[in-house]
């Protein structure tokens, strides 16, 4: 049997377990031996698709993940385990100040490995139905997680979350459907025999090309709203700031990626169908869009998650532009970028979360100067990663970023690279100028130092660990993955 | 029983689409919010009733009936039921003014109908069964959209939501001809009861919090 049943099944399980447990160590237990097992099984699958026929298969072409799938299943897992790691120290000190009820916490643990599940589903579903009510899923039960807090402001954002969310999802079932009546139409007397992604593919040039464009249109602004892309972010940087520090790191590092994922599929299946620039056109106007929103939003951030919601933004907007520039070399540096970015956004959230712990604030000004010596390890990683984020080397972030510049200039888009690189500078300086509000200096108000000051260090240093080895050394099975998948990306049959 | 010719299918289906969008349109104006949930119902009754027709008319179509039957219980009976319920506890029967007026609302609903056939009109051919259903559906979208910015009452919203799944379905069987996989079908089901729980529970949650359901005031997020 191959290993893509099990990486569905450990993490639903594990939820449905935690509804059993009471003890919270035990439920913490779970969820991060169930993340450890799907993260092995990911790599498990990684030599399967990397020798013909380069997919891996099961249940009569139900699942399917090739490349692209086992990446972002890579992805998700290693993002989904730093958060659990991280999630059982936080949640005690929650308890503790008496922020959340103990039921609350239950309800993370039950959630955030169905979350998971759901997201696994998305990328390893074949059928283009399935990969919708699977996305769907993933919204609603991160939309309990948002409101975990159940303060005026997290019901505020889940609420937002939850409508817009709807909507988008509701526009990418127009989509989805639209797809599938252009496959059916020059079939007159017979429905679909399977609405496989792969299925689709192979009778790609056969599909009604304006259908598919119509559907294209509407996947684009549907999906396009569940990962985040200006203009329909408004919910994002208020469920990223509202929700637990351990979700933010699982909606910023993975969710939004999961949904760009579902929208690449539907542009690889257009471009192949229309065989024009029409949806690589359209992903690059969004993701310039995005970084264009997101850069004036950072330099003037008061809120330090909200901060590093917009910075995810931005991040989102160069993986999508990168994808559009749709020349091999963007389309990597846009796949090392995804990597690169979940292994660096959820350290930022972690230290966040100990940084509103200690001040019991997230406003920048009442932070303060001086957090290098309240909290200094936590200061330590939160400026490490920053340096990470905004692309300095010797991040990866800094090498995937200039893979997609040079690819764009190289491919002749010299106007959009210019751009891209204009609203990648305005957020470097951004990111670094509010980082250096709240790190150096002397403390203005008397904070009682940390009683634990290892609180939440070991998810950040193990994952600002495997964000330098894997900066400086790529392991061969990665980067074929990687290339792999931008050549699936790049419409390689 | 022999199918009925597709002539007279094809007029049902198109005079019940019609009725969907009527019923939208009446919500549109309507502000008991009891009122509201009844059509609604009504909406999906005539739903159910499309894909009746057509997995009657289509001897390959015969998982059209789950659709069918789904729609009927889940749509007709289960959700309309759990809503009003929620509607008589918290006793607050009238929508707040929404934003636009009746009249200013109709007329802008009207300019949404001639945009949802524009927009459907390079789709539209009289040869297949329902195909001139799209029309509707793309207005049901467009519709739904405006109900759910024009008013306030959280409630509302999630029915403004219900009624733009509505339009999907009929998409997906109209244009579809046989309706999605039902796989696809079943998990879309799922999901939407699944979704009007979760809204429903941070409902109650937003009426604790805030002692109302007006979504006006959930504006501290900014920037």
């Amino acid at each position: 049997m191959t290993p893509l049943v099990p990486i569905l099944v450990v993490p639903a399980a594990a939820g449905l377990l935690c509804l059993l447990l009471r003890s919270q160590r035990a439920m913490e237990l779970a969820n991060v031996l169930a993340f450890a097992v799907t993260l092995m099984l990911s790599v498990l699958l990684l030599p399967a698709v990397l020798q013909a026929p380069y997919v891996v298969t099961e249940c009569n072409e139900f699942f399917r993940a090739d490349a692209l799938s086992v990446w972002m299943a890579l992805l998700i897992s290693a993002v989904s385990l730093g958060s659990s790691l991280y999630a059982g120290r936080y949640f005690q000190r929650d308890l503790a100040a008496r922020a959340v009820t103990p039921g609350r916490v239950k309800e993370f643990y039950v959630l955030t490995p169905l979350f998971s599940a759901g997201m696994f589903l998305v990328v390893l579903a074949n059928n283009l139905g399935v990969m919708w009510f699977a996305l769907e899923a993933t919204a609603l039960s991160s939309v309990l997680l948002v409101a975990i807090y159940n303060r005026s402001t997290s019901l505020e954002a889940a609420w937002k979350y939850v409508i817009l969310g709807s909507l988008g999802l509701a526009l990418a079932l127009f989509g989805t459907v639209f797809t599938y009546a252009a496959a059916i139409d020059q079939r007159s007397a017979a429905g679909l025999p399977s609405f496989n992604w792969s299925h689709l593919m192979s009778m790609a040039g056969q599909l009604d090309p304006r259908m598919i464009k119509l559907a294209f249109v509407f996947v684009l602004v549907g999906y396009g709203t569940k990962a985040g892309l200006a203009p329909m972010h408004n919910w994002l940087p208020d469920a990223h700031s509202e929700a637990p520090s351990p979700t933010s790191a699982m909606l910023s590092g993975v969710s939004l990626k999961v949904a760009l994922y579902a929208l690449v599929r539907f542009h690889i299946l257009t471009t192949a169908s229309l065989g024009s620039s029409f949806s690589q056109t359209l992903l690059l106007v969004f993701g310039l869009g995005s970084m264009c929103v997101a850069a004036p939003f950072i330099l003037v951030q008061s809120n330090l998650k909200r901060l590093l919601a917009y910075s995810s933004l931005e991040h989102m907007g160069l993986i999508c532009a990168g994808i559009g520039l749709n020349s091999p070399i963007t389309i990597f540096g846009a796949l090392l970028h995804m990597g690169y970015h979940a292994l660096t956004k959820p350290v930022l959230f972690f230290a966040a979360g100990n940084i509103h712990q200690t001040c019991h604030t997230l406003q920048l000004r009442r932070i303060g100067p001086g957090m290098a010596r309240v909290l200094p390890l936590t200061a330590l990683c939160l400026g490490l990663a920053g340096a990470a984020a905004v692309g300095l080397p010797p991040f990866g972030l800094f090498f995937s970023e200039v893979t997609v510049l040079s690819g764009g200039f190289a491919s002749g888009h010299t106007a959009a690279t210019v751009l891209l690189l204009a609203a990648i500078l305005a957020s470097f300086c951004g990111i670094l100028y509010q980082l250096t509000r709240i790190l150096p200096g002397e403390p203005k108000v008397a904070r009682s130092s940390d009683a634990a000051p290892l609180d939440g260090v070991p998810a950040m240093a193990l994952m600002l660990g495997a964000l330098l080895v894997f900066s400086v050394w790529l392991p061969a099975p990665l980067l074929e993955v990687m290339r792999q998948a931008a050549r699936i990306i790049g419409g390689a049959p | 029983m022999k199918p009925p010719n597709p002539e007279f299918a094809s007029q049902w289906i198109t005079l019940l689409a019609a009725g969907m969008l009527v019923v939208q349109l009446l919500m549109v104006v309507q502000r008991m919010l009891l009122t509201n949930i009844r059509l609604f119902a009504l909406q999906s009754l005539m739903l159910a009733g499309i894909a009746v027709i057509i997995a009657f008319s289509h001897a390959s179509a015969t998982h059209v009936y789950w659709v069918a039957g789904l729609t009927l219980v889940g749509k007709v009976f289960v959700l309309p039921w759990l809503l009003s319920r929620q509607v008589r506890r918290i006793q607050m029967e009238h929508e707040i003014a929404p934003l636009l007026n009746a009249s200013a609302s109709m007329l802008l609903c009207g300019a949404f109908t001639l945009l949802g056939y524009i927009v459907a009109r390079p789709f539209t051919s009289l040869a297949r069964l329902g195909n001139n259903t799209l029309g509707v559906a793309v207005t049901l979208l467009l519709t739904g959209f405006f109900l759910m910015v024009n008013r306030r009452k959280a409630l509302t919203q999630v029915l403004a939501l219900l009624t733009v799944e509505n339009g999907v379905m009929l998409a997906a069987v109209a244009l579809t001809t046989y309706g999605m996989p039902l796989v696809v079908e079943l998990g879309i089901f799922f999901d939407l009861m699944v979704a009007v729980m979760v809204l429903g529970l941070l409902v109650y949650r937003i009426r604790e919090t805030f002692s109302s359901m007006d979504v006006s005031k959930l504006s501290q997020l900014r920037g």
